[in-house]
């Protein structure tokens, strides 16, 4: 039969647009913003129409049906609870950015701020459910080049344009690293669509290992590396970090590492297709490079921060560090593969598998890191007026007395930093920590080299705990030389509040979350045949 | 609301929210914290009502047991942590009964501590009492059990330091809490080594049944029945750790009367109950809790003897009776596990009601002589004080087991399962046989100093200390009238549920974990029947230790023949237990945490080495950070291209 004529092939491909009319909805609403911002700029229209237009596409998500794509080998995207997932998480960061990034939006800028806003995150959404190298190469780049103006937009300071000229060059290299990756992947399998090239190269390094795929996936990991700020592609953000706007910070420091580990996940495999068929296991030695990426990032983050002076490089290098944590979550999943017999409980009773799947536990942790990042950063930004900005960890001396609520806040998201239990920080290290330890291997060299990844990680939850602890010494045992006046941007406060009891909630309270999370990628259960073989 | 779960969590949230009210009244100092006390007493009236018509229900139904849904609270892994709730017939008597007595005591406080500048923080803290009291007795799981374990143990150290001013109060505080945190350490051990011996199951009643289903190791289960009882020991005052409790006495009365009678100490008693399945399956267990339950009941009985406080003969005889009830549990096993439960349930039961009223009346007297509670400076009380008068010595003619009065008919059943232990019981006979004579003797004792206490202070000619001023009088109705309540339930609570119509025993017969216990300790079921010699005895002794009680005191004040004195001095000086345990335990003590301080300024020097490791290293590895884009870029490609050749060398090895 004619391809063009085949019926589920024309639904799948017609049927698209149904399956992104949220994103769509947040891109309308930023063209209606740009269009007109061009002709009357206040703050307040263009922050309801934003949240307005946020609220609709979270209506839309919540509403509209959508089917998986019965051709799923020609779906550039899909509808599965992994996209789904991340399309929540992405709308609920949009709303929160709205409202904490209130004070360093003026007049003159409304309109172009919160319209690259919205497509950062529409593009973040957007690679949650791409199914194909060009789609989630296309994605990638919406939330990239919106972030490039919103760096350079509230602030026009030299510091501020040297911040953006970096993150712009060096954004761009990584892009084009992507694409040279991509290339070879397109080469080698013949096919853009990710499923297909998932399924061709699992087959074909189940009989010989192809170089030239490890070739094309090592540039891949090495530009999502720049995303979710992996040493050594991590030089960035300590300088953008403390020369950019805050909300803008905030959000680069949430959205793009979202949505790198999401679509390194979708790469490697190990969303959506069978969890024991992966093409890069652990025989391809790719989980060895990931597991020492992942150390490095953990370390070298962990003790430059210790270092930092300025509250914002301290963030910088601290996100460095939780891009490490979050890496474990990758190393874990790509050892599934290797998962015999471990006992666990599921839905009836004892059945074996795996007690953490590592994309789940990654998932947990990027929530968790998402509320106390964006919470850290707005109450930085409350605190900030326009005559002087928060910078210096010692500008918070003395926050205790003169700025209860907003110290009450801080210390919470710090505490869910360095990871205490009863917050959501806690939460997601626990399940990354259990999935390092218990980890299956078929090997003993590989087993010791899972349990010492998680020691690493632990050892250095330790010496993040000194620097963060540090900064709430700062605010309640020390007195104000200079006392702060905040800026009173009421939206940031409530922000901050918000955010902090979520961290709250869900770190006595993790169970819904990682229940969504293990929905969006189920721990694997082995079928008992496998077992027996084992046995 | 017509489940019996719902039911139940209501009974449980209804002291919450008294807690949060009162709470909310003690921090904003609002004129309305006079009325702190309403909320709590609205709320344990309420829960008593609710509660006895859940008994009915969990009565009537077929199972005899409602379970709640499992609320998910956290799941990783093997371990599953959850929410869930049980009520059977233990649990059913239980809430009627601690909120029932609670209610009473909460209407007497309201009198007793007026005008007192804690009001509100006084009643805020006893219904947080009295929560955590009804979520250990309804919790399901350990972990769940734990935490209100730990609450009821929060609340009393809160208000046995409730004049926390007084140095001697916050010194019993911190010693009630100490010590009962010592047996938590085994307690906590015992449900780690449990947890992985019930099959990693949380709940209690998987556990049972996972562990009835597939017994476990012998002598693995006897020593996570014993670690479990290090808590009980701990939480209800059992030899060696019973010395927090008389010291306990700091506290307001009312507080002692709810920790001696519904809230606290009869936690213990009530985990082994709960428990009974483990340990029916475990003798060894069983007649190690017999034993300390004997020693305790002895010893606190011998120790009663010769104090001359008022409030700590009660604590003594507090735990002597206590030590009754370990006894009776320590016969599950050996006998029908039911009966055993039954009989140390109902002793409990009963146990409450007069324990309670006598504290309460101690408290009226108390208040009325100004604070002072010191036997030797009043006495002759019965004129001044008639309502007092009468509803202590109904108090205390239950506690001596007079005939026919509620505490004759539980230390009947008590003395009835060691009677059956040591005669047909399947194992350690003459373990039992002797502690059935420990528990005789102890009888006789326990008659002796209650009736002691009763003659010192309401017979013989009156005499008032001068701290009571010329106003000492009886007590208002506000505090009189839960006396006499609680008269009423001392004397007839016995006759009315037991003797006759068994009612109490029926209710239990069918509790399921129990019948769980019945069938793995292969015992037979026990008939209901009068024991008419055993009762005899009990009579006998009961009523000699009262007319030697009469003859010594009846003039109300105390001379002792020289013969006995050094006996007495003995038991004044509490066998000089606190002194032993200071020169063994706390001096040494002193010792190694000297040695330990000057160790962790050693490891504490070494930390900082290791510490500036990281610190080193960051100082090491920041040049690089030099703020040139081309370097960062430079870096990128360099890192790329080292990642490209471990890969390919990898590959091509």
């Amino acid at each position: 039969m004619n391809p063009l004529s085949d019926p589920q092939l024309q639904h799948t491909l017609s049927g698209v647009f149904r399956l992104v009319v949220p994103e769509i909805v947040l891109v309308g609403t930023a063209c209606i913003v740009f269009l007109f911002g061009s002709i009357f700029n206040r703050r307040w229209i263009w922050f309801t129409t934003s949240l307005l237009g946020v609220i609709a596409a979270m209506v839309v998500a919540g509403t509209v049906k959508t089917a998986t794509p019965e051709v799923l080998t020609t779906a550039s995207i899909v509808p599965d609870a992994m996209g789904g997932f991340v399309r929540w998480v992405a709308l609920i960061s949009a709303a929160v950015l709205l409202f904490i990034s209130w004070p360093e939006v003026n007049r003159s800028i409304a309109a172009e701020y919160y319209g690259c806003l919205l497509v950062a995150v529409a593009g973040t959404s957007l690679v949650g459910r791409a199914n194909d190298l060009i789609t989630l190469f296309l994605a990638l780049e919406l939330i990239s080049i919106p972030t490039y103006i919103l760096l350079y937009l509230p602030v026009r300071t030299k510091r501020n344009q040297e911040a953006a000229a970096k993150y712009f060059l060096l954004s761009v290299l990584s892009s084009a690293v992507l694409l040279f990756g991509f290339s070879y992947l397109y080469g080698l399998t013949g096919s853009t669509n990710i499923a297909v090239i998932v399924d061709t190269l699992t087959k074909a390094n189940a009989e010989v290992l192809s170089p030239m795929a490890l070739v094309g996936i090592v540039m891949v990991i090495a530009a999502i590396g720049f995303r979710i700020t992996a040493v050594p592609f991590h030089f960035y953000a300590p300088d953008v970090y403390e020369g950019g706007p805050g909300g803008v910070v905030s959000m680069l420091a949430v959205l793009p590492k979202i949505a790198g580990f999401v679509a390194l996940a979708r790469v490697l495999g190990l969303v959506g297709s069978d969890s024991r068929h992966i093409p890069f296991d652990a025989n391809t030695q790719l989980p060895l490079l990931l597991w020492i990426l992942a150390i490095l990032t953990i370390t070298i983050g962990n003790v430059l921060a210790l270092l930092q002076d300025n509250i914002r490089r301290m963030l910088a290098y601290s996100s460095v560090a939780h891009g490490g944590y979050m890496l474990i979550g990758i190393v874990v999943a790509c050892s599934l593969p290797d998962a015999t017999g471990n006992l666990r409980y599921g839905a009836e009773g004892l059945v074996t598998g795996p007690a953490v799947g590592g994309i789940d536990a990654l998932l947990v942790y990027l929530v968790a890191y998402g509320l106390m990042t964006f919470g850290a950063f707005a109450v930085i930004l409350y605190l900030s007026t326009p005559e002087r900005s928060v910078d210096a960890i010692d500008d918070l001396a003395g926050l205790g007395q003169t700025h209860p609520i907003s110290a009450g806040t801080m210390a919470i998201f710090l505490f869910s930093l360095i990871g205490l239990p009863l917050t959501a920080g806690f939460a997601g290290k626990l399940l990354l920590f259990v999935g390092a330890f218990t980890a299956p291997a078929d090997t003993a060299t590989m087993r010791n080299l899972y349990r010492l990844l998680a020691v690493v990680a632990a050892v250095n939850a330790a010496i993040g705990a000194y620097y963060y602890l540090r900064v709430i010494g700062v605010m309640y045992l020390r007195t104000a030389l200079n006392p702060i006046r905040s800026s009173r941007s009421a939206p940031t406060l409530i922000g901050a509040v918000a955010l902090a009891g979520a961290t709250l909630f869900f770190g006595i309270f993790p169970q819904p979350i990682v229940n969504a999370a293990r929905k969006a990628a189920p721990v694997p259960e082995i079928p008992s045949t496998t077992v027996a073989e084992a046995k | 609301m017509s489940d019996p779960i719902d039911l139940a969590l209501v009974i449980l949230g209804l002291p919450l929210l008294a807690c949060i009210l009162a709470a909310y009244l003690a921090i904003t100092k609002r004129s309305a914290a006079k009325y702190a006390h309403v909320p709590l007493i609205l709320g344990c009236a309420t829960g008593a009502v609710l509660g006895i018509i859940l008994l009915l229900k969990v009565a009537a139904d077929h199972d005899h047991r409602f379970i709640s849904d499992p609320m998910t609270w956290f799941a990783a892994g093997n371990l599953k942590v959850s929410f869930q709730i049980v009520v059977d017939p233990l649990s059913a008597i239980m809430l009627a009964m601690v909120t029932f007595i609670s209610t009473w005591i909460a209407i007497f406080s309201s009198s007793y501590m007026h005008g007192d500048k804690g009001y509100a923080r006084f009643f805020a803290i006893m219904s947080l009492f009295v929560f955590s009291m009804l979520g250990l007795v309804l919790s399901n799981n350990f972990l769940l059990l734990v935490a209100f374990w730990e609450g009821v143990g929060v609340c009393s150290y809160l208000l046995v330091g409730y004049y926390y001013e007084k140095p001697s109060a916050a010194a019993a505080a911190r010693k009630a809490f100490l010590y009962t945190r010592l047996g938590d350490v085994g307690f906590l051990l015992g449900i780690f080594l449990l947890w992985k011996m019930g099959g990693w199951n949380m709940s209690l009643t998987a556990m049972f049944d996972y562990m009835t289903k597939i017994p476990p190791d012998q002598g693995e289960l006897t020593a996570a029945c014993l670690l479990l009882f290090c808590g009980a020991v701990g939480k209800s005052a059992q030899f060696p750790l019973y010395v927090w409790l008389p010291d306990a006495m700091e506290g307001p009365t009312p507080v002692s009367a709810l920790i001696h009678a519904a809230t606290m100490v009869t936690a213990g008693v009530y985990l082994l109950a709960r428990c009974a399945p483990l340990f029916a399956m475990s003798p060894d267990a069983q007649i190690v809790v017999a034993t300390v339950g004997g020693i305790t009941a002895i010893l606190a009985a011998f120790i009663a003897l010769a104090q001359n406080d008022l409030k700590r003969v009660l604590a003594y005889s507090t735990v002597s009776q206590l030590g009754y009830m370990f006894l009776a549990l320590g016969t599950g096993g050996a006998i029908s596990p039911v009966f055993a439960v039954t009989a140390a349930m109902f002793h409990l039961f009963t146990h409450a009601f007069f324990k309670a009223l006598l504290f309460l009346s101690a408290g009226s007297v108390m208040h009325s002589m100004g604070g002072v509670i010191d036997m030797r400076r009043f006495g002759g009380l019965r004129k001044l004080m008639p309502v007092t008068h009468l509803t202590f010595l109904c108090g205390a003619a239950a506690l001596a087991g007079l005939p026919l009065l509620s505490g004759f008919w539980s230390k009947d059943l008590i003395l009835e399962a060691l009677t059956k232990a040591a005669d047909e019981g399947k194992s350690y006979t003459g373990g039992y046989y002797i502690l059935l004579l420990v528990s005789l003797v102890t009888v006789f004792m326990t008659a002796f100093y209650t009736f002691r206490a009763y003659f010192l202070t309401f017979w013989g000619p009156e005499r008032i200390p001068e701290e009571a001023g010329h106003h000492a009088h009886e007590s208002p109705s506000r505090m009189t009238v839960p006396l006499m309540v609680l008269a009423v339930g001392a004397v007839f609570v016995g006759i009315a549920v037991e003797p006759f119509n068994h009612k109490f025993s029926h209710l239990l017969e069918h509790a399921p974990t129990l019948l769980q216990a019945q069938a793995v300790s292969h015992t037979d079921m026990i008939p209901h029947h009068f024991n008419k010699w055993l009762a005899s005895i009990g009579t006998a002794l009961a009523l000699g230790g009262l007319g030697l009680a009469f003859v010594m005191y009846r003039k109300g004040t105390e001379t002792l023949p020289g013969a006995i004195e050094p006996v007495f001095a003995l038991s004044r000086n509490k066998l000089y237990v606190d002194e032993v345990y200071g020169a063994v335990f706390v001096k040494p003590g002193g010792v190694l945490a000297f040695l330990s301080s000057a160790f962790d300024g050693f490891l504490d020097a070494m930390t900082r080495l290791i510490s500036s490791i990281p610190r080193f290293v960051g100082w090491w590895v920041r040049p690089i950070q030099n703020g040139l884009v081309q370097f960062y870029a430079l870096s990128m490609a360099l890192g790329l291209t080292v990642l490209l050749t471990f890969v390919v060398f990898r590959i091509a090895r």
